[in-house]
């Protein structure tokens, strides 16, 4: 066990929204070339069948308005244009047209390529140079939030691929309730009543003794009570604060401000470097639930089944098996143990590529917090965990960034 | 002893904040709020429910909705 793993006591996982991996860090693979993000030279066809180029100008927002589409049907044209479908590898070639379909404007569908400039991101660009930056982290399902967001809690969807209410099916608990059972703490913070978490049915109601927000989360950091494990949602709505002050949603949801969930990400990355036992023993991990309907060049790679099907009502008509994982995310882990600019190699490098997705969270934290767990997914079983990014040397806090908040 | 390196965060553009934004422009927050409507359903099934949505709903009352709601539901179990 590495020193970093001996002195672990926290694990604090934040989720944002709706935005792949080459949208926001596909640029810094010029800084760095074993970045796998773009080369730009990549393209999509139009629908006038002209190639759509890759650019950095993303904007902070009102540039993808209308929400690009990422129902599961949707999904499957972004991935398998141009081919017979699966089991044919995804092509990555219909995002453009995917998102000409939302308004019928050819050049309003290009921006779906666009992606942020160096720089432009200056706090998930600094995060993932300073820290591990995953090149092969995938959503669990080519498919919308919620089903995504089961598999950070459960390990699972049930075999769900949309946004409709689903129900736990026995033995599969959630990873709160695993963890108190054994013992150990865990809360998912919401960010205010107002937003509060997308678990409404099977964990919001009756369980309100693991649910907690935002504001006590910086209460916890600070104080020193933070559980064993958090899971931290963004805020989702432009809405009046408690104080009647005006919160701002900073999930990066499109066509929420992207640059209000810079500031969000920086908060709980302070939060948690401002103290600094907790510092030493928290590893935080920054990730997003899926990509929201924009591009990515990485196609996302086949996983062993998760003894599901999925409604062909659901799917648009396609057989889904729970046998392939969605678009690539961003995610990275930060925590002083990590080395330097660590790039943790995906499916690019078939010799020590590594591939993860949100199963791996419940999977890790099953893992360090509890142990040898038999009633989990067939999927969270086999998912790769991430806390031996931890090393045996603690960085200075001279090598860690601070960030301040205007 | 070297200070760690500071990264400035600008804050975001005060127009940013659209509370008056459509719903409908929001498939998560749409269906969030359709999700909040099934649960009302088996905790009051004889009232009229706390939101009725339409074209003119806005992000703005989804948020009211949900703070109600979020608030019904964590009095569960102890509290009622």
């Amino acid at each position: 066990m590495s020193a970093g793993l001996d002195n672990l006591k926290h694990v604090v996982v934040l989720m944002m929204e709706n935005r792949s991996f080459d949208h926001m860090l596909g640029a810094l693979r010029a800084e760095d070339p074993r970045i796998n993000g773009l080369t730009g030279d990549e393209t999509n066809p139009d629908t006038d069948n002209e190639p759509a180029k890759v650019a950095p100008q993303a904007e902070f927002q009102s540039q993808l308005d209308p929400d690009p589409d990422h129902s599961f049907p949707a999904v499957q044209k972004q991935l398998f244009f141009g081919t017979p479908g699966p089991p044919a590898a995804p092509s990555m070639q219909g995002f453009v047209q995917s998102y000409w379909d939302k308004q019928h404007d050819v050049a309003h569908s290009h921006k779906i390529m666009y992606y942020f400039a160096p720089g432009k991101l200056p706090v998930l660009h600094t995060l993932a140079q300073s820290y591990a930056l995953f090149n092969g982290w995938f959503a669990s399902i080519p498919g919308p939030t919620v089903c995504n967001r089961a598999f950070a809690h459960y390990g699972t969807s049930f075999g769900k691929v949309d946004l409709d209410i689903f129900y736990v099916v026995e033995p599969f608990k959630s990873i709160y309730e695993r963890m108190l059972a054994a013992g150990r703490t865990a809360k998912l913070y919401y960010f205010d009543p107002s937003s509060s978490t997308q678990e409404v049915v099977n964990l919001l109601k009756d369980q309100p003794q693991i649910f907690a927000t935002y504001q006590q989360f910086l209460d916890d950091c600070k104080s020193g009570a933070l559980p064993d494990y958090s899971f931290v949602e963004p805020n989702y709505s432009d809405h009046p604060g408690e104080d009647g002050g005006e919160q701002l949603a900073s999930d990066q949801h499109p066509d929420h401000d992207v640059q209000a969930g810079e500031v969000f990400i920086a908060s709980i990355y302070n939060a948690i470097h401002q103290n600094q036992d907790l510092w030493e023993s928290t590893a935080l991990l920054i990730t997003y639930d899926e990509h929201g309907g924009i591009y990515d060049h990485v196609p996302p790679p086949a996983c062993i089944p998760d003894g599901f099907q999925a409604s062909l009502a659901d799917t648009g008509g396609m057989p889904f098996a729970f046998d392939r994982l969605g678009v690539r995310v961003p995610a990275i882990l930060v925590s002083p143990w990590v080395a330097k600019a660590t790039v943790v190699p995906g499916p690019e490098d078939p010799t020590n590529g590594r591939v993860f997705e949100h199963a791996s969270i419940p999977a890790t934290i099953t893992q360090h917090f509890i142990g040898t767990y038999d009633n989990r997914s067939p999927r969270e079983k086999a998912a790769q965990t991430f806390l031996d990014l931890l090393t045996d040397e603690m960085r200075p806090d001279s090598d860690c960034p601070g960030f301040e908040l205007d | 002893m070297a200070q760690p390196p500071v990264i400035r965060v600008p804050k975001p553009a005060h127009t940013s904040y659209q509370p008056d934004r459509p719903l409908w422009k929001n498939t998560l927050l749409q269906n969030q709020v359709r999700r909040f409507l099934e649960v009302e359903k088996t905790l009051s099934p004889n009232q009229p429910p706390g939101i009725s949505v339409d074209e003119g709903t806005t992000e703005g009352d989804a948020a009211k909705y949900i703070r109600l709601m979020t608030k019904r539901l964590h009095r569960l179990p102890g509290e009622e």
